[in-house]
């Protein structure tokens, strides 16, 4: 119920006092600050709030993060914890052959890595291709485009737990699909006992999942190529598929390597969808490398920071080459 | 090179129609300027020629085909655009170039081609520019040029000049006629600019509300308007347009004061009948010392050197425009005698049609 209008306005005056009482209260000490820094530097001053949120929960758990991986022993705080130099790196790259998982020492890890290397392979490809299908078809004059518009970007509004829960409820052994499978005279398919098809259905509700986002990005971008070359284009007699070739696709590209850049991160990143679906299982088919670091830190019995530390390290070095591969890129391409 | 003849043509958007029963023909090489003030449909129409918008009735015939249901890239011909379209990413080369590689042309062939337009256009030192490197003027030969190569049936350019400055126009305006005296194609040209119309044109087509009120050489426009629409439309400064009362068989009587007016011939037009005077500016003169004429208030002189206007009023009249021929020492608030030239009066009936003298 509304509060009556008396209330609201009553409400409002109070809150316009105390904005203003505020604002007198804050201006004396900026005044102050201004004459002893200078305009200029009062930038900083704005942005040393941001600044500080930022260094305490990004850069020192990033530099506590780098600490760890040097350290061993099971202790939580640095200082109790005993110096180890590259010794989780080097536990981490013990491999006869690292294409092969099997042979390293920490094989859980690059199992993890393998199994990151293909879902990421396998969903930013999809993703990519599935994205761009859909925008051009929703930038296209269709009966609904609203509608769909709206449809398919929903699953990006849900939690990545809410979406692994309701694919886990369709994909079980007595989930919808395999009830339906059975109504039609098949056999139930046991999609988290077969390492493909986990792998396959782990990709499958990523994208799902997404792919609102990454075709919001390239419906905006192809929303931003003036109507007016695809006329010239007529014109100039030229074949539809050619007209998305050479002309969609390079003035898309910008929003394509931004959709590439973040589809490579996010799949990287992998693990609370995969973790609620599969488990990273059957046995370690769809484990992740960031399933694996929290698992080695928090989950086990024997919680070994510093080798997760380690792991995390190379992990956002490994992403960090990557966007800065990618920007390098775009830049090349737009220049 | 090739003739256009469009039959009845209609264009409706839902209920809406923009274009009402267009019939044209354009001759082969011939170059039509469709003229007219914003919303008239005069870009619709060429949207309709190009086949970017269908009809909703009616046919269009090229060389005496019909193409009316045929899509844009069957048809043959080329456009400039407004805002030039040219492909962002692309080289001037490559734009050129791109038609010409979709019509499956050997690579010796598309390179004649485009050096030939890109020397005809001053364009060889920008070949291989992208068009954001370029100025205005320069993209919008890049444009041209991208419809020569094609060596297209016609050309069709839709306002290709309104972005440019005043004096790039100018140019531009004149390397366009140059271009199609030198190439003899069949143009098409679409322009809210009278004065472009006027310089470019063979032939202007003027349009009102998807309407053509008149189709004339540019003279014929201007010295003999069909109706008040063309009168007013054609020629700058515009026509005075008086209104006026027929007072006895050859004058009419313009203002508060009912100062007469000789026409010089003989009207049927009974007493009293409202019409409406049209001269233009150039066409009025000041009346000398003792010599009987409309007087009016100067309000505003404008000097230009060799010519000068006189802006003023006139009891029960709107602001008369007068063109004078050199300098001019009338000022502000001086009270001047006008004598209209007899010869170049035009006459309009309550419907705003010209009552010419075989028929007035």
């Amino acid at each position: 119920m509304t509060p009556p209008l008396s209330l609201r306005r009553s409400a409002a005056r109070w809150l316009g006092l105390f904005v203003a009482a505020l604002m007198r209260l804050v201006d004396w000490p900026m005044r102050w600050l201004q004459r002893l820094l200078g305009e200029r530097r009062m930038a900083y001053v704005f942005l040393l709030p941001n600044l500080v949120f930022f260094s305490l929960f990004v850069f020192l758990p990033l530099i506590i993060n780098v600490v760890f991986s040097v350290t061993g022993g099971t202790a939580l705080f640095p200082s109790e914890r005993p110096y180890v130099g590259g010794g989780q790196y080097a536990y981490l790259f013990d491999c006869d052959s690292f294409l092969d998982p099997g042979s390293c020492r920490e094989d859980h890890f690059w199992r993890g890595v393998a199994n990151t290397l293909r879902f990421t392979t396998f969903q930013v490809v999809a993703m990519v291709l599935f994205s761009l299908v859909t925008a051009v078809v929703l930038n296209m004059r269709i009966r609904g485009r609203g509608f769909f518009r709206a449809v398919y970007f929903f699953p990006v509004l849900l939690s990545p737990v809410v979406v692994a829960l309701i694919w886990k409820w369709i994909l079980q052994r007595d989930g919808l699909l395999n009830a339906g499978l059975t109504a039609l005279g098949g056999q139930k398919i046991l999609f988290f006992i077969d390492p493909g098809w986990a792998m396959f259905w782990a990709v499958f509700v990523s994208i799902w999942a997404h792919m609102g986002f990454y075709t919001l990005i390239l419906l905006a971008g192809l929303q931003a190529i003036p109507a007016d070359l695809y006329e010239a284009a007529e014109m100039d007699a030229t074949p539809r598929w050619r007209a998305f070739w050479r002309i969609t696709l390079p003035l898309l590209w910008p929003n394509l390597i931004v959709v590439i850049v973040l589809a490579l991160i996010r799949g990287v990143q992998t693990f609370d969808e995969v973790f609620v679906l599969t488990g990273g299982g059957p046995g370690t088919a769809t484990l992740m490398v960031v399933q694996y670091i929290y698992e080695t830190a928090f989950s086990n019995q024997v919680q070994n920071f510093g080798l997760a530390a380690a792991a995390s390290v190379v992990l956002g070095i490994v992403l960090f080459g990557l966007t800065l591969a990618q920007l390098a890129a775009s830049r090349r391409r737009s220049a | 090179m090739a003739e256009l003849t469009l039959s009845g043509i209609t264009k409706s958007f839902g209920a809406t129609t923009v274009i009402h029963a267009v019939d044209l023909h354009v001759a082969d090489g011939e170059f039509v300027v469709f003229v007219g003030p914003s919303g008239c449909g005069k870009s619709t129409l060429l949207r309709i020629i190009a086949g970017l918008e269908e009809v909703t009735t009616g046919s269009i015939a090229i060389d005496g085909a019909d193409v009316t249901g045929r899509p844009a890239s069957e048809r043959g011909l080329a456009m400039v655009f407004q805002s030039y379209a040219l492909y962002p990413h692309m080289s001037v080369y490559k734009n050129m170039a791109f038609a010409l590689e979709n019509m499956g042309l050997k690579a010796p062939e598309i390179d004649a081609r485009v050096r030939r337009a890109a020397a005809m256009l001053r364009l060889t030192d920008y070949l291989e520019r992208k068009p954001k490197a370029l100025s205005g003027g320069q993209r919008q030969r890049v444009a041209i040029g991208r419809a020569i190569v094609r060596d297209p049936k016609i050309f069709l350019f839709d306002e290709p000049l309104s972005n440019l400055d005043a004096e790039l126009r100018v140019a531009t305006r004149k390397e366009l006629a140059g271009l199609h005296a030198e190439l003899g194609g069949t143009m098409i040209y679409v322009t809210h600019d009278q004065v472009e119309a006027m310089t470019l044109a063979d032939r202007i087509v003027v349009l009102q509300s998807g309407r053509i009120e008149q189709i004339g050489t540019p003279l014929e426009l201007y010295n003999s308007p069909d109706n008040l629409f063309v009168a007013g439309f054609i020629g700058s400064p515009r026509m005075n347009l008086l209104p006026a009362r027929a007072a006895g068989q050859g004058a009419v009587a313009l203002g508060e004061a009912g100062q007469e007016v000789e026409l010089g011939r003989e009207t049927a037009l009974p007493a009293g009948t409202s019409v409406t005077l049209g001269i233009r500016p150039e066409h009025i003169a000041l009346a000398g010392e003792g010599e009987a004429g409309l007087a009016m208030t100067v309000e505003l002189v404008e000097r230009l050197g060799g010519e000068s206007y006189l802006y003023g009023s006139a009891p029960g009249l709107p602001q008369i425009t007068v063109r004078l021929d050199g300098q001019t020492s009338h000022g502000r608030g001086d009270r001047v005698a006008l004598r209209f030239a007899p010869a170049h009066l035009h006459l309009f009936d309550a419907a705003g049609k010209a009552l010419r003298p075989d028929r007035a």
